[in-house]
């Protein structure tokens, strides 16, 4: 479904990613994993065109989409939902929906706000409270869910269990199981290990920009010394 | 009382109407469109021959209403596409030039098209029609007018709300790159927004026929009150922009009332004290910062070579006037003052990190400060100049008591309305400053080689003194506040009282070359303060680099000989200056400190 090959990014003259290349499969969920500014939002900026890569390929679906202008990226089947989440403020919940809504895609039931907000209760008991005025998981589930009206095949989730609530955290877990069994690919960052193992089938694990174990989840269960070296817990 | 609450009323609906496409292209795109004022005049000048052409009825001229908007729309949209896209990651002082240059391309085209004479309507019957209202007649055209303003308010409201269009729209002036990330493709967003604005202010031009006239000065008038509302309502806020159009409608009109000549300072005063108190406006929130860091570069210290270079450069200019005749003399005079005076600019934009687009406010304060102690005081030089530069220090600590604070943006609109006031009370304040005709016979009482190494001692000493400051610690503190005014208030700096010092010290500067200027020319016109002036300066400092401080000494003797050769050589000079300022903007966006000069120019 996705297959990122070698990608250098840079931040002015500072390299942020040397030769980052790995391959998602559809319907799996793939989990970068990494300590603090290893790498892993600027893997994701760079997949959804915010940042241009300096060399390297990203194709999906069969499209090269390597420097492609973020909407370009977007309309070819990728959602994004940011470490920062990047709500709207100023504008209502319903109205952050309306904004991420895309042309349905073949083949998929196209997502609705009501269908959303059956997956996210929360989401539907406030439709017209001001995205400012949300707590941080109400606005993690909206980031979701706005990007899902864009009905993608695949969506990047950068940190969603970022500063959450045990609770929540667990809310999100079964949210983003519920999408994968929609058929939904998944892409997701995480640094809390013990969330990123309940959902992904396969481990990329970044330090300083550069891949430096890769495997299947079970694989990385198993191996007590790379989790140990590269994630300290 | 009510016929003039009407008249406020009225006045405030064309302030909407120009301030609302401002504000909404603002928040949309980022970019303060200065040009907005020419959408207005083009509007005023196209209305009028579309009318000439249509039945002279209510229902003709609602048709040539809707054609004049269409066009407008039409223009604004290959505006954006030709222009304004290519440039929405400049810095933000670029962009303003940018659309400065159209506003003087537009001039000449006008001007070129429909003459320089006032165009006004012919008015038959319907546009002559009164209604009584508590026993007064008050125009019926000019309550169509009012009306206007709910209509419009109504509209944009539903638009912005209840339309997927306007919910996109509103998404963009959240953030950009999110909405982008989401799939929204903006060009035709932001191109359909600047359209719209651009048929409001066109609206607003045909508008204003029926009651006044078409006229070459229009542009620049409306886009200083169309900058003063969106100020004061806040940057990017549409109910701001309603507010404060209602609120400096009816200040123009009942301060015409009670203070004929002071409505204009009425509306400035308005808008300090607005800003003192809401330093956002009334409904603005804080813009993100994007300073002007991105143009300016540090300074770096002259090589030996260049100060080899500059110190025989100024033992040639002392011994010219052994050579050159008076022209000549008279040429490079006005060469050092633009010196000083782009030097001064340089100051306050780069070390200080304030971009001013109405730095010829100081200049022409201290010009006829000079002009009046000669004149009205029949003051010597000797005390004529120190007047010019104490009246111009003093001027701008006052106005940057209020601004210094500001963020980047909002200092560029202000000081540039700042300007326009200035100059607004030159022309019409006719009994002091003698109006358009000026004030003549502003001699130095020296003969030529006197007062030419008098420009130089004083051009020359104030370059360097100003170059000293910022070599000196102040100029290390100054830079630091403007870097990161977080980081040095947290060093001990006091980065407001920095900044205005700096701003007092240009503004002082500026007002010894005005003063100067007065005396080389022997006069002083209202066009000392125009905006032309204080832009002249400002593409001084660009051309020459911000990054060095040989660069506006640089870009002040390149662009006056530059623009003295325009002028010899053809009647449309602001259309081929507009041109090439765009032109540099397009082929420079990231500013030309991107750029790196060949060695010496540095
Ligand atoms: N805008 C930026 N400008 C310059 N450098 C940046 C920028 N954003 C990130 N970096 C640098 O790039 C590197 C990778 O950062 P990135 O945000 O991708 O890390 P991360 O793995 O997402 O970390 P975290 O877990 O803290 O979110 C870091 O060294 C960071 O300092
Ligand atoms: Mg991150």
């Amino acid at each position: 479904m996705l297959t990122v090959e070698a990608l250098d990014v840079f931040y002015g003259r500072a390299q942020a990613l040397h030769g980052i290349g790995f391959e998602v499969r559809a319907g799996q969920v793939l989990v970068l994993l990494g300590r603090n500014g290893a790498g892993k939002s600027t893997t994701m900026k760079a997949l959804i065109g915010l940042l241009r890569p300096a060399a390297g390929r990203v194709v999906f679906a069969g499209r090269d989409l390597t420097g492609a202008a973020p909407h370009r990226i977007a309309r070819a089947g990728i959602g994004y939902v940011p470490e920062e989440r990047r709500i709207f403020p100023e504008l209502t919940v319903a109205e952050n929906l309306a904004v991420g809504r895309q042309k349905p895609r073949d083949g998929l039931e196209p997502w609705t706000p009501a269908r959303l907000y059956a997956l996210f209760p929360n989401l539907g008991a406030m439709p017209e409270r001001l995205g400012a005025r949300m707590s941080g998981g109400e606005q993690q589930m909206l980031a979701i869910a706005r990007s899902m009206m864009g009905n993608p095949q695949l969506i990047l989730l950068d940190e969603p269990s970022e500063g959450l609530a045990p609770l929540i955290v667990e809310q999100m877990a079964q949210a983003i199981l519920a999408l994968k069994a929609e058929g939904v690919t998944v892409l997701l960052a995480e640094q809390n290990l013990h969330f990123a193992q309940a959902l992904a089938d396969v481990a990329v694990v970044i330090e300083g920009g550069s891949i430096v174990w890769q495997g299947s989840m079970a694989a990385l269960r198993a191996d007590a010394a790379a989790r140990a070296r590269y994630l300290a817990v | 009382m009510l016929i003039t609450a009407l008249n406020g009323l009225a006045a405030a609906a064309t302030l909407f109407l120009l301030a609302s496409g401002l504000t909404v292209i603002f928040g949309a795109t980022r970019i303060v469109n200065f040009a907005h004022g020419s959408l207005y005049m083009l509007g005023a000048y196209l209305g009028w021959s579309i009318l000439a052409r249509l039945p002279h009825t209510p229902w003709g001229f609602a048709l040539g209403a809707v054609a004049t908007m269409a066009a407008l729309a039409l223009f604004g949209a290959l505006l954006e596409i030709g222009l304004l896209r290519r440039i929405y990651r400049a810095p933000e002082l670029f962009q303003l030039l940018a659309t400065f240059g159209v506003v003087l391309m537009v001039q000449d085209v006008v001007q070129h098209l429909w003459g320089p004479a006032e165009l006004s309507l012919p008015r038959p019957p319907w546009l002559r029609g009164f209604v009584l209202l508590g026993g007064a007649r008050y125009p019926r055209f000019d309550l169509i007018v009012i009306a206007v303003f709910p209509v419009l308010l109504g509209a944009l409201w539903l638009g912005f709300t209840r339309t997927r269009w306007g919910v996109l729209v509103r998404a963009a002036t959240q953030d950009r790159d999110m909405l982008a990330a989401l799939g929204v493709d903006q060009r035709l967003l932001f191109t359909s927004v600047f359209a719209l604005g651009a048929a409001l202010a066109g609206l607003a031009g045909i508008l204003a026929l029926p009651d006044g006239s078409a006229d070459l000065t229009m542009d620049l008038s409306a886009v200083t009150d169309a900058f003063v509302v969106v100020v004061v309502g806040g940057l990017g806020s549409l109910s701001g922009a309603a507010l404060a159009s209602l609120l400096l409608g009816m200040l123009q009109s009942f301060g015409v009332l009670w203070l004929p000549r002071a409505s204009l300072v009425l509306a400035f005063a308005a808008m300090a004290m607005v800003l003192a108190l809401r330093p956002n406006g009334l409904l603005g929130r804080p813009l993100a910062g994007r300073g002007v860091g991105e143009v300016v570069a540090f300074i770096r210290p002259a090589p030996r070579a260049l100060r080899l270079a500059g110190w025989f450069a100024l033992g040639a200019a002392a011994c010219a006037p052994l050579i050159l005749g008076p022209y000549a003399l008279s040429v490079l005079m006005e060469m050092l003052i633009a010196m000083l005076f782009a030097a001064s600019l340089h100051l306050m934009m780069g070390p200080g990190g304030m971009p001013s687009f109405g730095h010829a406010a100081w200049f022409g304060i201290g010009a006829y400060a000079a002009a009046l102690a000669v004149h009205a005081l029949a003051a010597p030089l000797p005390l004529a100049l120190p007047a010019a530069v104490l009246l111009a220090a003093f001027a701008a600590a006052a106005f940057g008591w209020f601004v210094v604070r500001l963020s980047g943006v909002y200092l560029a609109m202000l000081t540039l309305a700042f300007a326009q006031i200035c100059w607004a009370i030159a022309f019409q304040w006719g009994d002091v400053t003698g109006g358009d005709n000026g004030i003549l016979g502003v001699w130095p009482g020296l003969g030529v080689r006197g007062f030419y190494w008098l420009v130089l001692a004083l051009c020359a000493g104030g370059t360097l003194l100003l170059r000293r400051v910022l070599a000196a610690p102040f100029g290390h503190a100054l830079r630091a506040s403007r870097d990161s005014s977080l980081r040095a208030e947290a060093i001990g700096l006091d980065t407001g009282r920095l900044r205005l010092a700096a701003f007092t010290l240009a503004g002082a500067a500026a007002g010894l070359a005005g003063g100067l200027y007065a005396f080389a020319e022997g006069s002083v016109f209202p066009t000392y303060i125009s905006l032309q002036r204080s832009v002249d300066a400002l593409l001084m400092v660009l051309l020459g680099g911000v990054q060095t401080i040989s660069g506006p000494i640089l870009g002040a003797f390149a662009y006056t000989g530059l623009y003295d050769t325009l002028l010899s050589l053809t009647d449309y000079w602001r259309f081929v200056l507009g041109a090439m300022i765009i032109v540099l903007v397009l082929a420079f966006p990231q500013g030309l400190a991107g750029v790196r000069l060949p060695g010496a120019a540095r």
